[in-house]
């Protein structure tokens, strides 16, 4: 089966896109952990409200696709600045309270999309339309252009962190938060900048995600369930160990996902996840305690 | 990483101190047996179908939440005890349905089968600390959520497992079944406190401040922690498998995280640090959606947000309204 062109490129074109979108998610997820010992159970249902922005703006509103998917990460990230301001600046460098508090968060978001939008299941239309081919590997255009958008993000992800004074001040942050801001950097802008790309790129996620799958208020479990895996895979706090992570995780899912079914995969990706527990319960790229 | 985790907790229990839980224990008995009397009365004086249930309810989230109070008094916080729950309720109604044991044979099972998956997976997942066993145990949760569904031939998937019997045809009444759900509840509390406030007790203290001090003045760190997690997961085995037995019909949403999640609401909310947080927490989670039963969604929105105020604000729960009354008025003293 394996040796059929037709399957492997399916396989190969799945475990990009769903790779990509795992990597944003566990990205944010990370982020936020690095920089504010913050671990954001709310973290699926910012995906969610991204998947939801999608669905109005592109399906509903009848912007262009492109214009709609540029605009979900300010359309959810923004107005989550009211969330960091009401709920998780009270939980910064908290890490056990934050766990539970945000857990509460997480339950309050789904029972309000809930009782906002009901539990049925809406599907955002396809954006494009028709398929590539490559000798002999076939692959549909927008999975294509799933994965180019999410390339698109990391690597502006990457120019923000590598490249600029503010991503330094975030790097130098996630080391040591008293010690950068002795050094001069504006902490509390720091957390704010961080929480906005974090949640940018999780709502971005979420849009990509829905479009593949469907939207609804319980969306964001998978993408919830992605990044645990991811993170501790890679490691906590690691944003190379995150890239590494989704990669595995969205390769494993699309090969045994191709081949046996949705929840072997899951089945699989959790076995993973203990036998690395067993050896290197520190994950493939973090640190040992 | 395993020494912030464990100063979040201390942070948290800064307002109850450890040490007193020793001189605290025969008051709490005391209260306890107060609190059981009242509770063994009070349906009976109601007389109502309805009163009963709620009170057999109680009794179950009071078993879930006290076993899982257990494992968080050793610091961990783990997202999938109501799975727990569920393996205990699903090993109960087979042996007792499909394989015709009677009810004894089906608790046992449950318990034991409970502690077992404890046991195998324990030593794994304990080696971990703060924030990665919170993340484990969520996903054991949907794991073990995903096996109720998918394996159909023993579990019945998602339509669930119907016409389990009652316990004997007499607690088929649940003014009986209360007395059962009682008795059972009161059993695990007792043992719950007996436990803390034993040689035990003062390991797993120990192991929440510094495991890494533990260690070194020779507190078995992870045997201890094995022994807690399997002897909590039994309890949630055994709640499960009397749960089963009272409604008769079980289904995979009846274990899925957001129980989970209840549980240690009920901890939360209640308090962390004493056995009678779960208690008070056990109480109000069962009896305020009863007063809010016609807007269910939004009491999951309102329980959401009471995590968060707790947590943000309050981090000893309920429990510690006592020290926050104690410290306003000595504030206010103090400015007058």
């Amino acid at each position: 089966m394996l040796t059929s062109p037709i399957v492997l490129g399916q396989i190969v074109v799945n475990g990009l896109s769903l790779s990509s979108i795992y990597i944003l998610v566990a990205l944010g997820f990370t982020l936020l952990f690095g920089i504010m010992r913050v671990v954001n159970f709310a973290h699926g249902e910012f995906a969610m409200l991204g998947g939801f922005s999608l669905y109005y703006l592109y399906a509903v509103f009848k912007l262009p696709w492109l214009l709609a998917i540029v605009l979900v990460p300010f359309m959810v990230a923004l107005p989550a600045l009211l969330l960091e301001w009401l709920v998780f600046r009270w939980f910064y460098q908290k890490m056990f309270q934050s766990m539970i508090g945000l857990l509460g968060l997480n339950m309050a978001m789904i029972y309000t999309a809930l009782i906002a939008w009901d539990a049925f299941e809406r599907n955002i239309p396809a954006a494009f339309d028709g398929i590539v081919r490559f000798g002999g590997i076939i692959a549909p255009i927008d999975r294509l252009v799933t994965i180019g958008i999410s390339l698109l993000a990391l690597a502006g992800f990457y120019l923000l962190m590598v490249h600029t004074r503010w991503g330094l001040a975030m790097r130098a942050a996630a080391q040591d938060v008293d010690i950068a801001a002795t050094q001069g950097i504006d902490t509390r802008r720091i957390y704010k900048l961080a929480f906005v790309v974090a949640i940018g790129l999780a709502a971005l996620a979420g849009a990509l995600y829905g479009q593949i799958y469907s939207v609804s208020p319980f969306m964001g479990e998978r993408p919830l369930f992605v990044a645990f895996v991811v993170v501790i895979l890679g490691g906590m706090g690691s944003i190379p160990g995150a890239a590494l992570g989704g990669v595995l995780l969205g390769f494993t899912e699309s090969l045994l996902g191709t081949l046996y079914g949705g929840s072997v995969a899951a089945y699989a990706s959790f076995g993973i996840v203990i036998l690395l527990l067993i050896f290197r319960p520190w994950g493939l790229l973090g640190k040992p305690e | 990483m395993a020494s912030i985790a464990s100063t979040d907790v201390a942070s948290a229990s800064e307002t109850a101190p450890v040490t007193g839980s020793d001189r605290m224990s025969r008051t709490t008995i005391v209260m306890l047996a107060v609190v059981a009397m009242v509770l063994a009365i009070v349906p009976y004086a109601i007389n109502e179908r309805f009163g009963y249930h709620i009170a057999i309810i109680v009794c179950f989230a009071a078993i879930g939440a006290c076993s899982l109070h257990l494992i968080i008094r050793t610091g961990h916080v783990s997202l999938c005890h109501s799975a727990f729950v569920g393996v205990g309720a699903y090993v109960s109604a087979y042996v007792a349905v499909t394989l015709g044991f009677p009810f004894l044979g089906g608790l046992v099972a449950g318990t034991l089968a409970s502690a077992l998956l404890a046991l195998l997976i324990g030593p794994i997942i304990l080696r971990l600390t703060g924030k990665y066993f919170v993340l484990i145990t969520f996903l054991l949760g949907e794991i073990l959520r995903m096996v109720f569904m998918d394996w159909q031939s023993v579990t019945g998937g998602a339509n669930g497992f119907n016409d389990i019997p009652a316990p004997a045809p007499v607690f088929a009444n649940p003014k009986w079944f209360y007395l059962l759900a009682l008795g059972a509840a009161a059993f695990c509390i007792a043992v719950c406190g007996r436990i803390l406030s034993s040689e035990i007790g003062r390991f797993v203290n120990a192991i929440r401040e510094s495991e890494t001090l533990a260690e070194c003045v020779g507190v078995p760190v992870i045997r201890t922690k094995i022994l807690i997690f399997v002897i909590a997961c039994a309890f949630a085995g055994f709640a499960g498998s009397l749960m089963a037995h009272y409604a008769r019909y079980i289904s995979p949403p009846n274990f899925g995280p957001i129980e989970s999640l209840n549980l240690v609401i009920m901890n939360v909310i209640g308090g962390m640090n004493t056995l009678i947080g779960p208690l008070i927490g056990a109480f109000f989670l069962v009896l305020v959606p009863e007063l809010l039963r016609d807007y269910v969604q939004l009491q999951h929105v309102i329980f959401g947000i009471v995590l968060i105020v707790v947590m943000a604000f309050m981090p000893g729960g309920m429990a510690s309204l006592k020290d926050v009354y104690a410290l306003m008025t000595r504030r206010s003293g103090r400015k007058s």
